[in-house]
């Protein structure tokens, strides 16, 4: 910990422009009890690397660090009692110090509205907004967590929790049997993160700067994208291997359709691991975040964390509670509550599910891409799809595996297509480098487009698995080739 | 021969700017509109008839006279005017659909040239006195008049499958044969010479052209999805769902328009900016243009009517499927005087027109033509959708990709060598 505090000592030397810790640096004093702000003279491995860049950082903390505010702490200076000071100063931290704060009263109606047995559709809506502000405390939390930890367990820490609420979401689905949910959910997840915040975003940028080209650094979405095309590949090949070619009539295989994405699955997760391993340890360098002229208040806030770590870790614990029970109240009402608000359980977990639990990391990105920031939003955007569709998708498959469910990477028909076209238009809006307001306008009517689609297609009930019959897929087929 | 080369410039200078900035200093180009090459106008007599500047006639007869000559003789397909009154004769005559068919086909091809030509015209006026995006509308619109003329008049005729063929043709030969042709001749032309290359307007173009693509791939699978019953939806979900995505479609379309015409101007200039001065004058009068805009297209109207009336009985005379010849044959037809043009600039190395004309020209259609026929279908009350079978489809989204990283290994071959 202390090789942390003083490498960005010495960053903060190196760069000899960073201004002088902000009021933040009282809150520390009063609210650490366990570090303090010496340097030692043992030293941990240097880095010697930009000063801004951050190893446990990824710009989706960036992102999410600015819908932070500083605390404001000359109020519970004047509490004489140190415990509860230090108590009232973490609650303040935690629940005070996002601009989100005025949704945390959600999750209490959430509670109230599941005890007293409310409507099902309320209840779920409810459990819905609730979901925001726990998420987005959550990635506070892990980023206080990492700026513990060295810059890799940093990183990977970002990495996996990240995107954590959908991986709750996920695994309590999977948990209930609901693989459909699981599968619309992510895939949600990856659309919205590609098409909505990207599109919003760039459409916001390129109306700022009407006049500029924005410009971001191809290198990092050449990599994102490489990523989703893998991604890509294995889910059609994965459903084109269920729609085979075999001549005979018997019963097509299934379970090898099983088999295949697990092995998939294996190879998705491999890669990730390679992927952050390029990212953090070998090509750390195309991966630093660019300096801000104008000082970055966000990221200097976060230089020291505020918290200490076993009150980081038992808040991040907590909170990732809340986050598991409000999830077990969406999961358990999603059926209901799609037919009570008149809407298909698809659009429900593939459009609006997504939208929320997304939400705070759109936020953050809209407003880095107005600041022409367009780096930290591609990380943001790019990198939460990335995670999604190579690490939360094999990862429920695997824990699918040990759960003993049958889930595979077959995302149905309409899915797969839309997934790869949005791969592709993704592809070919962000490959020059260059960015204006009609690529975002395009992006987001592709969303529209498909948002669309999935609210005008109505599933048959949950579970029930489609005739798998292959005459009937081959000469629909014919039919439609007519 | 000097005044002969400066007037030449002059034409260049009039088709590049398209009608749309008449300002000296304005270097600005709308290429995917200047549809016309220059070559295939003659110089016509000037020094005889008329004098390029006046726009009041003394002799009211002089002046039809000059327009007649004007418009009729200043072209390089002249003799293919011939064919449209024989078509109208052989439709009188009954002399047999094959060439009925055939002669207004080849009809076609004139009509079209003289029609961009004059909605450049009447472009040019417009933009004296409108906004310059009228005019750039107008011209967009005129740029592919004659399919679009085709698709309604095939929509009328409720031969709804011969429409989005045809349609979905335009684009392929758009992007695949006259691209492709153009390329290869002016590669091979200007073996070893620089060529530069803008990818600003192809990349919105294509761009464009993948939102049009994503709504027919997820019309198709919607149809696939209800069909095959993995999902059941409302009934006549499936219309309005194309009709939702056509009105998307016209919307971004138009986007993109404003886009290219007021905000980014600066991005779609033309590469070369030699001989583009100011244009000084009409070759024909507004109101002239107009009525000759309005002659012509009534005519392409009734050789469309012959054509798609036809169509059938020539597919079983000349035991041809349907299928190929609105998607292959038809587009060809339509497409000559682009199809020229695109070579002859890719001639001169002026990559950058030739791209503009074609992915221009098959954005609009995928974008705003067949939207727009989806939209005045749904008021006739026509169950027409945005979904293609499979094999077109399929052949569509080849074909745009194909365009699209063949541009992009372009671009690197040419920057970084």
């Amino acid at each position: 910990m202390e090789g942390i505090r003083e490498e960005e000592a010495l960053g903060g030397l190196e760069a000899g422009s960073l201004p002088s810790k902000p009021s933040n640096s009282n809150s520390n004093s009063n609210g650490h009890i366990g570090i303090g702000n010496t340097s030692t003279d043992t030293s941990g491995p240097h880095h010697h690397h930009k000063p801004l860049s951050r190893h446990g950082r990824t710009a989706h903390s960036l992102s999410a660090a600015s819908l932070r505010k500083k605390s404001d702490v000359t109020l519970l200076t004047k509490i004489p009692c140190l415990g509860l000071r230090n108590l009232l100063i973490n609650l303040q931290e935690i629940f005070f110090n996002t601009k989100l704060f005025f949704l945390f009263p959600f999750v209490v109606v959430a509670f109230v509205f599941f005890f007293l047995n409310l409507n099902q559709g309320w209840i779920f809506a409810v459990s819905l907004v609730g979901l925001v502000p726990l998420a987005e405390r959550l990635s506070f939390l892990t980023e206080q967590l990492a700026l513990y930890t060295g810059p890799t367990i940093g990183g990977l820490l970002n990495a996996t929790c990240g995107n954590a609420t959908e991986l709750i979401i996920a695994l309590f689905a999977l948990h209930k049997g609901q693989i459909e949910v699981v599968k619309w959910s992510l895939l949600g997840s990856v659309l919205s993160n590609l098409l909505l915040v990207l599109g919003t975003s760039l459409f916001a940028g390129g109306i700022k700067h009407l006049r500029r080209p924005q410009i971001f650094d191809k290198k990092q979405s050449d990599i994102g994208i490489g990523l989703l095309f893998v991604a890509g590949l294995c889910h059609l090949l994965i459903l084109v291997y269920g729609y085979g070619y075999a001549s005979t009539e018997t019963d097509f295989f299934p379970s090898n359709q099983l088999e295949m994405s697990r092995v998939c699955s294996i190879f998705m997760l491999v890669v990730y691991g390679m992927h952050l391993f390029f990212q953090l340890k070998t090509h750390s360098q195309l991966f630093d975040l660019e300096e801000g002229d104008d000082g970055n208040d966000a990221v200097d806030e976060e230089e020291q964390p505020v918290l200490t770590w076993w009150s980081a870790f038992a808040w991040l614990v907590f909170m990732t509670v809340l986050v598991a029970v409000l999830s077990e109240f969406i999961v358990n009402t999603i059926e209901e509550a799609s037919q009570y608000w008149g809407l298909s359980v698809s659009f429900t977990s593939i459009i609006l599910l997504p939208i929320v639990g997304n939400a705070a990391e759109h936020a953050g990105a809209v407003m880095f891409a107005v600041k022409s920031k367009l780096d930290i939003t591609l990380g943001v955007a790019l990198g939460s799809a990335t995670q999604i569709a190579m690490f939360v998708v094999p990862l429920s498959v695997i824990v699918a595996w040990i759960m003993g469910v049958d889930m595979d990477l077959d995302f149905k028909l309409m899915e797969t297509g839309s997934l790869l076209m949005t791969i592709l238009v993704t592809a070919m809006v962000l490959q020059d480098g260059t960015s204006n307001y009609m690529k975002g306008a395009i992006l987001l009517f592709c969303y529209v487009v498909i948002a669309v689609c999935f609210l005008a297609v109505r599933s048959p009930t949950l579970g029930m698995i489609p005739d798998g019959n292959l005459r009937t897929s081959l000469s629909t087929w014919r039919s439609l080739s007519a | 021969m000097e005044r002969e080369r400066e007037r030449e410039r002059e034409r260049e200078s009039t088709l590049l700017e398209s009608g749309l900035l008449c300002n000296a200093n304005n270097n600005s180009s709308l290429p995917s509109t200047s549809s016309s090459p220059l070559i295939d106008r003659k110089q016509s007599d000037r020094g005889v008839i008329v004098q390029r500047t006046k726009m009041a006639y003394s002799n009211p007869f002089k002046q039809f006279l000059a327009n007649l000559h004007e418009v009729f003789l200043g072209t390089k397909l002249f003799p293919l005017f011939s064919a449209v009154p024989l078509a109208i004769a052989a439709h009188a005559f009954h002399l047999g659909s094959a060439w009925v068919f055939a002669l207004s086909l080849i009809g076609l091809a004139p009509l079209a040239e003289r029609v961009s030509f004059l909605s450049e015209s009447v472009a040019k006026c417009i933009t004296k006195i409108l906004l310059h995006a009228v005019g750039g509308l107008l011209n967009a619109t005129c740029g592919n008049a004659p399919e679009l003329v085709l698709a309604l008049l095939a929509l009328h005729d409720d031969k709804i499958e011969v429409l989005k063929w045809s349609l979905l043709g335009s684009i392929l030969s758009n992007l695949l044969l006259v691209l492709g042709s153009s390329l290869l001749c002016g590669g091979l032309f200007n073996m070893g010479k620089e060529r530069a290359f803008d990818r600003k307007q192809a990349d919105v173009s294509l761009s464009l052209m993948f939102l049009g693509l994503l709504c027919h791939v997820m019309t198709l699978i919607y149809k696939y999805n209800t069909s095959y019953g993995e999902s059941m939806s409302v009934s006549g979900t499936e219309l309005v769902f194309s009709r939702l995505c056509g009105i998307l479609m016209v919307v971004a379309y138009a986007g993109c328009l404003f886009f290219q015409l007021k905000t980014h101007r600066q991005l779609f200039l033309a590469q070369d900016e030699d001989g583009s001065d100011g244009e000084d004058g009409f070759v024909i009068g507004f109101v002239s243009a107009i009525i000759w805009l309005l002659g012509m297209t009534i005519v392409i109207a009734i050789l469309s009517e012959y054509i798609v009336s036809t169509i059938e009985a020539v597919s079983e005379t000349w035991d041809i499927p349907v299928r190929f010849i609105c998607v292959i044959l038809l587009p060809i037809a339509g497409n000559a005087t682009e199809h020229a043009s695109a070579i002859i600039f890719a001639f001169k190395n002026k990559i950058d027109i030739t791209l503009g004309v074609t992915l221009g020209s098959a954005s609009q259609i995928s974008m705003f033509v067949m939207p727009l026929t989806l939209i005045v279908a749904w008021v006739k009350g026509v169950n027409m959708g945005l979904d293609f079978s499979l094999l077109e489809t399929a052949s569509l989204v080849m074909a745009i990709f194909i365009t699209a990283f063949t541009l992009q290994v372009l671009y690197l071959q040419i920057f970084y060598r």
